[in-house]
């Protein structure tokens, strides 16, 4: 009768410890503003621009202007959540030919430097990881404040899914849908505290 | 043989009439196999070129609108007050049609946030946003004129068919090319 006792308190307390370590935020991480914020794509089918959007993801961002070696950017972005033309289009990109959500459900970025540029404009480097493929990417951003003063940063950069394996047999044709793939990222940040 | 034929359309209605014949044949022909196709590039560029025939149609419409509304057409053979009234009807609710089908068809794809590029050179401009619910009401208006333009188009098939072969009145030949109704008749 002791040893489950015994047991049981052993083993949840650090697991406990663990998880409100896990939860706790990290120190000076700020909240992304979701609602006001988007990470957006764009690409050409047969000529023509097609939009797309991401409806759920999550960010963890630290930004501080004064200190970039502190600040950092993480993104995990839900690619089944996709919001495309129609939900024929939705369904397809979720599969083996494109995201293939079942296997790869989110894709992940993880700053590793940002640069100052001057003129509140910054470069951010980073790890882009996309069903399964890992590469470096750059995000040039712009900040700026919005009548709330909130910082809201934007930023583009052009993607080649087929780097990533994305749209393969018979949609790896760019003629079809293009190499390049636009991505623009908007960002609001609440006022620096 | 002599039979009575009047007086027939012009050479420029004549020609806009059977082009819009031909471009409807095809578009209604793409429209009804390209929905049920699973998604594909062969899907996509049927799409496409779908769009571009529409788009054709309602200039060519446009066109014989403007015709249309610059001179008469030539008189109905001898008929019944009822059929005289029922075929003007008819030809008003096809102008209509023609005219609705592809701006439907325009907007349901301006919904879904794909803009249309007449013949990948023009870009029209996308009068609705891109809205779900939007689509989706589109997408059924764009099937219900069709219908209702697939029914009339073989009401006037049949009514046209009907007065050369039973009555006989020369309505149909108001329509044919002049070389075509010398060989004929």
């Amino acid at each position: 009768m002791k040893l489950p006792l015994l047991r049981l308190p052993s083993l949840a307390v650090p697991l406990l410890l663990a998880a409100v370590t896990l939860a706790a935020p990290v120190a000076g991480a700020q909240d992304v503003l979701v609602d006001k914020s988007e990470i957006r794509f764009v690409a050409k089918q047969l000529g023509v621009n097609v939009e797309g959007r991401f409806r759920k993801w999550k960010a963890n961002v630290v930004f501080l202007p004064a200190d970039l070696g502190k600040s950092k950017a993480e993104f995990d972005i839900d690619l089944a959540s996709i919001d495309l033309a129609s939900e024929d289009s939705e369904r397809e990109i979720r599969g083996g030919l494109w995201f293939d959500t079942g296997k790869f459900p989110v894709a992940h970025f993880s700053s590793t430097a940002i640069k100052d540029l001057g003129g509140d404009k910054y470069e951010i480097a980073g790890a882009l990881t996309l069903k399964g493929v890992k590469r470096d990417i750059v995000v040039p951003i712009a900040l700026k404040k919005d009548a709330a003063g909130n910082r809201v940063a934007e930023g583009s950069f052009t993607l080649m899914r087929l780097d990533y394996n994305i749209g393969t047999g018979m949609w790896s044709d760019t003629k079809t849908v293009t190499n390049d793939v636009i991505v623009r990222v908007r960002i609001v940040l609440p006022p620096a505290a | 043989m002599i039979r009575f034929v009047s007086a027939r359309y012009s050479g420029v209605a004549i020609a806009l009439h059977w082009l819009t014949a031909a471009l409807v044949f095809v578009n209604l022909t793409l429209g009804v196999s390209m929905v049920p196709l699973p998604l594909s590039p062969q899907k996509l560029q049927w799409y496409m070129w779908h769009k571009w025939v529409g788009i054709t149609v309602f200039i060519v419409v446009c066109a014989r609108l403007a015709w249309r509304a610059t001179r008469r057409p030539p008189p109905h053979a001898a008929m019944p007050d009822w059929q005289r009234r029922a075929a003007d009807g008819s030809h008003l609710a096809m102008y209509v049609l023609l005219t609705l089908v592809p701006i439907s068809g325009w907007l349901y794809s301006s919904s879904t946030g794909i803009q249309v590029v007449y013949l990948g050179l023009f870009p029209l401009p996308d009068l609705v946003p891109k809205d779900r619910t939007l689509a989706s009401v589109l997408k059924w208006t764009h099937y219900g004129l069709n219908s209702a333009l697939f029914a009339l188009v073989l009401v006037h098939v049949s009514a046209a068919l009907k007065h050369h072969f039973i009555d006989r009145d020369g309505t149909l030949a108001r329509m044919l090319p002049a070389a075509w109704t010398r060989s004929h008749s």
